[in-house]
């Protein structure tokens, strides 16, 4: 059986991790770039340390290459989900496996997801054999605005995960940061320029801050010091935001601060479309969502994402739905759907690859071309359908192993299963 | 009495007092039974012209594909299978080649009304969390019929819904089957004929919602507790009632009817097997402790609910005829929710027992076709051979049979009502968009016609005075 087959296999390959050096040839796969060069109907892909060095036709394989047909598979950038809990929730009912938020008052833009990621998350493997290789981990909403920074790791075995500790500040705006600022969303407004100006300031006086020479300001120093590359517009400000009133006031906020914004959530971000794109903010979007669960997001639909890409917006995904963290690998299902309600399919592939490669700056990842790292998956069929499977998974490539906790478990159990069946006939 | 309440009242008269025949009679005494339907549907199918559905690709939901097939309905059933089929002389043919037609699909796990979109506090009426046992609510008694999420499940092929309470109570109260379609009162939803259910809940929420108050149950030991101890009541109850009947059989002068109690009636109604249990269980072990009990007080299980455990367990499930309900994917949430595998639903159906997925979700229902051809396409990655006509009895004749409603809906044959989805194409895949719906007969969504599509009064003029809700 093809899964006992996989099993004996990963059980040679586990621990041995030698894949890095070899060169692989990947011969006549469709490819999904997810750059200029678009969709090769059917390409080779040569891989040489860890590296893409060629995508094209007919590639001739270096001496001692190993060579796997791939003929009739499609091959697609590993993707990226935008907005995770990876490594810093392993079950989500049990608090003390969950490093996401605080109710620390003290700590909020000072929060550094990076600093409590679990690399040995069960969660890690089971989503990577699902496609899924990069993700930003985002904290969530404690007692501040700020909810803190992000992170961008992959999912690969390599130890090293973390790729960019400081990707992004986290804010939240909306009915969580009405709530936060004491029930007014025109408080959330204050406090946020009462933040960024306070920051400003700090950086401008530390020296007469350390003095105590400056006057008292509303964060700690180290939330200041957090927020001082926002406020410079070095480093993205991520808000979480709904409504079309709140998106536009956000996008205000952006151009009387000089932020470098990324608007998240945006049920609603259809209906001002144009601003955001004239703004050039990207944003990061779950396109299943159509349902008014909130006052403030009764504007949802199933072509919000198709309707912001036609007025110029730049997207990511995330999703699916509220799993996100353990299921994260369903990004490509909301994006499935993304398609099936009108957006364009590269348009989707982008989203999931190549887009949150640019906007977070993650060096060789997110196309398929010569000079890329090698991080890739071969699928069964289209990899936005539901029915495909991933076949293989590379990440730098390390031709990862296709097991996880729960394959174990299914193996256990079918092994059982199948001695009952065979016992009992 | 109205006629329907009486019919009810004597067909418990035979149940309880073990008679051979409803129409029993005594000279003296008549007995004084409560009525065990008092808020009967008004569900009304509206009439509806003869249709003929030719050349499609049909799933039945009885584990057949009919390539090139023809379905003929009239008067809200369906009336004939085949090919070449002629079409009826006063009504419409409708060309589906390409198209693929199923039976409207069933989500055996909602909440739809119950927790209604928006989701605020004031509309959130799931859960009575003021007491662990609450088998006297009755989750219709909190549908707001005017949840925008009813006309989405529509649209994704959704004819037939169980809405349940929560799980917050070891028993959370009465569920009830409604219908997919726009009613201004609830009893306009319900299925005819449905029987009711019960839902209970194993584990983690009911232990940690009243241990977290400092009250019973705080443990899954104080869990079975709560349950036995409330089915030794209806136990009792329930003779109390047989003396009852009893007497008035005898025609004894002193026949008083017991007080009535909505808690021990309801329980009484599964001991008598009317009522049917549909159990939130995620843990295997769980579920055999759920098993037992019901043997220790006489009772059967429907369903176990969530059931991420299910594979491990799957056997002893096809031995008690138990279904189990289970997600594609979902995992992680809570402890008993860690050992989800993939495969669960397809190696519950490969251990030969009835497998059902839910969505229990607002998202997923709108598209459990995307759900189910994860959960064939993970049996088939692990050799298991599952074709989608296998695959759709998950979504349409399991759960029809563990509502009990499958000799009336849940599959395409002849007589059954003519509750059908027709596709744009292949409904496994992710591109695919169910184009007409029909519940008995008539029409309630057709994709090219939005303007006729069922909206929600709170839907209109809520973004615009002019616009509806998209």
């Amino acid at each position: 059986m093809k899964y006992a087959l996989q099993f004996l296999l990963a059980l040679v390959c586990l621990g041995v991790n030698d894949s890095l050096a070899e060169s692989l040839l990947l011969k006549g796969a469709k490819v999904v770039t997810a750059s200029e060069a678009g969709i090769y109907e059917q390409a080779d892909i040569l891989i040489e340390a860890g590296r893409i060095s060629g995508v094209g036709q007919a590639l001739t394989p270096p001496t001692g290459a190993r060579v796997i047909d791939v003929s009739g598979k499609v091959i697609a950038p590993g993707f990226f989900n935008a907005d995770t809990q990876l490594g810093i929730a392993e079950i989500g009912a049990i608090e003390s496996t969950v490093d996401s938020t605080t109710e620390n008052p003290r700590i909020t833009a000072s929060l550094r997801v990076a600093d409590a990621i679990n690399t040995s998350s069960t969660l890690i493997p089971y989503n990577r054999i699902l496609g899924l290789t990069h993700t930003l981990v985002q904290p969530v909403s404690g007692k501040g605005l700020f909810a803190g920074t992000a992170a961008v790791i992959n999912l690969g075995r390599q130890g090293q995960i973390i790729e960019t500790q400081d990707a992004a500040m986290v804010a939240y705006l909306g009915e969580t940061g009405q709530a936060l600022a004491g029930g007014s969303r025109a408080a959330a407004m204050a406090l946020l320029r009462e933040a960024i100006e306070d920051t400003r300031d700090y950086a401008s006086n530390r020296e007469q801050f350390t003095r105590g020479e400056r006057r008292p300001y509303t964060l700690s120093r180290h939330d200041l010091e957090a927020l001082v590359p926002v406020v410079a517009g070095e480093l993205p400000l991520i808000v979480h935001v709904h409504r079309a009133a709140d998106i536009t006031r956000v996008l205000q906020l952006g151009r009387d601060y000089q932020l470098q914004l990324i608007l998240a959530g945006v049920e609603e971000g259809w209906r001002v479309a144009d601003q955001i794109a004239a703004q050039q903010v990207p944003v990061i979007i779950d396109p299943i969502v159509n349902l008014p669960l909130a006052y403030e997001t009764l504007g949802a639909r199933l072509d919000n994402a198709k309707l912001l890409h036609a007025a110029g917006v730049t997207l990511l995904f995330t999703g699916m739905s509220w799993q996100n963290t353990h299921n994260a690998f369903l990004v490509r299902q909301s994006a499935g759907n993304a398609v099936a309600n009108g957006l364009p399919y590269e348009a989707a592939i982008a989203a999931l690859s190549a887009n949150p490669a640019r906007v977070f700056g993650i060096d060789g990842y997110g196309e398929l071309k010569a000079g890329a790292r090698a991080t890739l998956v071969v699928w069964s069929s289209d990899p936005l359908e539901v029915t495909s499977v991933v076949e293989k998974v590379l990440i730098d490539g390390d031709d990862i192993p296709l097991v996880s906790r729960a394959t174990r478990l299914r193996d256990r159990y079918y092994r059982r299963l199948q001695a009952i069946q065979s016992s009992g006939s | 009495m109205h006629r329907l309440l009486k019919l009810g009242l004597l067909s418990a008269l035979a149940a309880l007092a073990g008679c051979d025949s409803p129409e029993t009679k005594n000279a003296g005494i008549e007995a004084q039974l409560p009525d065990l339907d008092p808020f009967p549907s008004t569900y009304q199918a509206p009439p509806s012209e003869p249709l003929l559905i030719r050349n499609a690709t049909v799933l039945t939901g009885a584990g057949e594909q009919l390539d090139g097939t023809d379905v003929l309905t009239v008067d809200g059933k369906i009336q004939q299978v085949g090919q070449n089929l002629a079409a009826p002389a006063n009504g419409r043919t409708i060309d589906a080649s390409g198209k693929w037609l199923t039976p409207g699909l069933i989500d055996v796990h909602s909440h739809m009304g119950v927790y209604p979109a928006p989701a605020t506090s004031n509309h959130a009426d799931g859960n009575e969390m003021t007491s662990p046992v609450t088998a006297d609510v009755w989750a219709e008694h909190s549908i707001w019929p005017q949840d925008p999420q009813f006309e989405k499940a529509l649209a994704g092929g959704v004819t037939t819904a169980h809405i349940l309470p929560g799980s917050a109570n070891l028993i959370g109260g009465r569920g009830v089957t409604v219908k997919t379609v726009p009613s201004v009162t609830v009893q306009g939803l319900k299925f005819p004929g449905a029987p009711y259910s019960l839902k209970m809940a194993c584990g983690e929420n009911p232990k940690r919602v009243y241990g977290g108050k400092g009250s019973a149950p705080s443990t899954r030991m104080g869990n079975m507790a709560g349950y036995r101890s409330s089915w030794i009541d209806a136990a009792a109850y329930k003779r109390d009632w047989q003396e009852y009947l009893d007497k008035v059989e005898q025609n004894d002068p002193e026949a008083k009817a017991p007080k009535r109690d909505l808690k021990l009636e309801t329980l009484m109604g599964v001991l008598d097997g009317q009522i049917r249990i549909h159990n939130h269980c995620y843990r295997a072990d769980e579920m055999a402790q759920m098993i037992d009990m019901s043997k220790e007080f006489g009772y059967t299980i429907a369903a176990f609910h969530h059931a991420v455990e299910a594979y491990k367990v799957a056997p002893l499930l096809a031995q008690h005829d138990i279904c189990a309900v289970m997600w594609a994917d979902w995992w992680g949430f809570k402890q008993e929710a860690f050992d989800m595998v993939r495969e669960n639903i397809a190696l519950v159906d490969f251990a030969n027992a009835c497998a059902i997925l839910h969505s229990d979700d607002e998202t997923q229902i709108q598209r459990l076709n995307q759900e189910l051809a994860k959960a064939m396409a993970a049996g088939n990655e692990m050799g298991l051979a599952i074709s989608r006509a296998e695959a759709l009895r998950w979504i349409t004749l399991n759960p029809a049979r563990s509502l009990g409603i499958d000799a009336v809906t849940g599959s395409i044959a002849a007589g059954k009502n003519a509750d059908l989805v027709l596709w744009s194409t292949d409904p496994f895949s992710v591109y695919a968009k169910a184009e007409k719906v029909w519940i008995d007969g008539a029409l309630r969504f057709d994709r090219s016609q939005p303007q006729l599509n069922p909206t929600s009064d709170f839907n209109l003029g809520i973004l615009t005075p002019a616009e509806d809700r998209p």
